[in-house]
């Protein structure tokens, strides 16, 4: 039993089991037709995916979140990096950063309609700036964390700036870009769904919230059920990633928590 | 630290202000219609007016209330859950696994199960507030009550503190930065949050604000929803940035 418990993954389906036997159990005793058994939606899985409509809707909605992420890695991580190693940088994009932070962005969506339509460029867009903002904060973070010695010792063998920024505070900052991606997963998630159901033509949020005013409430938690599947999918294949990628931090992180 | 000494801190509001101008001249440029991108003059002039109309600051005061009572709720249950997974093994084993599989859940998309469950009124939107605001709390709880000295418990345990007050007197005030960081990301996003489950269906608060002027395309009503909720935020968070130098007053300064 020990061995089969210790399995990578066996705590997080057995987690899943026990939230599904408490929702299916609640559902029993509850008796509302707002809350249909784990069973009845789980039975309308297979429903959604066979049918071509909704497979091709949820990925659409995958595809804008890629774009989005894609082009917040491409833009903010550079940005962060400039801003850890560039004390001007710093002060110039500091107080913008402060005044963006609290702003909701998904709520800029009917906003963005107005000037962008109801098609992919909004919530492409809206997603962008959902993901930017964690990447960028870690990249900061992570260049403003790298060893002063190491690029010393850089300058000193001959490396110029920008030789400096890859070789030496892309890898070292390497690790906490990667979980300002982990946030950002996770952010990219919230905008494409909130962006879908403010304007509905395509994707997950848009199956999600119609069938909520439908009232076809079995499709409206086997919908949760398939966004959640989604958000745990992509968390477990990016630590997988980042696990092979900073492989070699991983150990350095544990010995200074243990020497803390 | 002495690098960033010699910059004055005044060319942070560059990007600010040349945003700002950018905006205003395009507004003024006549290539856009006051529909879609209002002057920034119409705007702080609406917001001016709003801010002393009793319509608008009942929204508001709606959506802060909806927006404490999640988020303390949170607090307790992330502080509490935090320490439960931090002391004791039970705890961990139940709660960390909990937090792997729920924590990337998007949880706006349990939102309509919230509505089914607790209707339209309060009650789902303070749920939706909760659910979000928890896991920051809870996982800045959980690293900072495990990163605790052991050395501190058996110094306490040996100066005769009894082991029911372990963690009320030595495992939570250590932990305490670690904590009130998490209390910062989870306020922001409780912000956000509320205003979200307001614009996807409520009958008031600012979100709700945002939506009929959405609807009536009445852009400067929508900038002064964005703007109230924002500022809302950066007010809430600079006041826990100041209740944090408080506790943290004799604690050595980390960055």
């Amino acid at each position: 039993m020990r061995p089969l418990l210790r399995a990578p993954g066996m705590s997080a389906l057995l987690v899943c089991a026990a939230l599904l036997a408490v929702w299916e159990i609640a559902a029993r005793l509850y008796g509302n037709p707002g809350l249909p058994t784990a069973f009845a939606a789980l039975c309308e899985l297979p429903r959604i995916f066979a049918d071509p409509q909704a497979a091709f809707d949820i990925l659409d909605s995958l595809r804008r979140m890629v774009i989005g992420f894609a082009l917040a890695l491409v833009v903010a991580a550079p940005i962060g990096l400039l801003m850890g190693r560039s004390p001007v940088a710093e002060a110039l994009m500091n107080p913008l950063l402060m005044v963006v932070y609290p702003i909701p962005k998904a709520a800029l969506m009917p906003l963005i309609m107005l000037w962008l339509g109801v098609g992919d460029a909004s919530k492409i867009l809206v997603v962008f700036l959902g993901v930017s903002l964690p990447l960028l904060y870690h990249s900061y973070q992570g260049a403003r964390a790298v060893e002063e010695k190491m690029l010393w010792s850089a300058a000193a063998m001959g490396m110029n700036g920008a030789q400096r920024m890859f070789r030496i505070v892309l890898p070292a900052a390497l690790p906490e870009i990667l979980t300002g991606c982990r946030t950002g997963i996770v952010m990219g998630l919230i905008t494409m769904i909130t962006s879908e159901m403010i304007s509905r033509q395509t994707g997950a949020g848009n199956i999600l919230f119609n069938a909520m005013d439908m009232a076809q409430y079995e499709t409206v938690y086997a919908m949760i059920i398939v966004i959640g599947a989604l958000g745990i999918l992509l968390d477990v294949c990016f630590e997988a990633v980042r696990a092979r990628l900073t492989k070699w931090a991983d150990k350095d992180a544990d010995t200074t928590v243990a020497a803390l | 630290m002495n690098k960033s000494r010699r910059i004055p801190a005044i060319i942070g509001a560059i990007p600010i202000v040349l945003i700002l101008a950018a905006w205003q001249g395009l507004a003024m440029s006549g290539r856009v219609s006051e529909s879609q991108l209002p002057s920034l003059y119409a705007v702080a002039l609406r917001f001016l007016e709003q801010m002393a109309s009793p319509a608008f600051l009942a929204d508001a005061g709606v959506t802060l209330f909806r927006l404490f009572v999640g988020f303390f709720i949170a607090l307790v249950l992330g502080i509490g859950l935090g320490l439960a997974a931090a002391r004791s093994r039970f705890g961990a084993a139940v709660i960390v696994p909990l937090v792997r599989v729920l924590g990337p859940l998007p949880k706006v998309a349990l939102y309509p199960a919230f509505i089914l469950l607790l209707g339209f009124d309060h009650a789902s939107k303070v749920a939706l507030v909760v659910a979000d605001a928890t896991f920051p709390i809870l996982l800045a709880t959980l690293h900072g009550a495990s990163t605790v000295e052991p050395k501190l418990v058996w110094s306490a345990l040996a100066a005769g503190t009894p082991r029911s007050r372990i963690v009320t007197s030595i495992v939570l005030p250590a932990a305490m930065p670690s904590i009130l960081t998490g209390c910062r990301i989870g306020l922001v996003i409780s912000c956000v949050v509320v205003f979200l489950a307001e614009m996807i269906t409520s009958t008031d608060g600012l979100g709700h604000q945002l939506v009929i002027a959405s609807r009536s395309f009445i852009t400067v009503d929508m900038f002064v929803a964005l703007i109230a909720i924002s500022l809302l935020g950066l007010v809430l968070n600079f006041l826990l940035g100041r209740a944090r130098k408080f506790f943290l007053r004799g604690f050595p300064e980390e960055s």
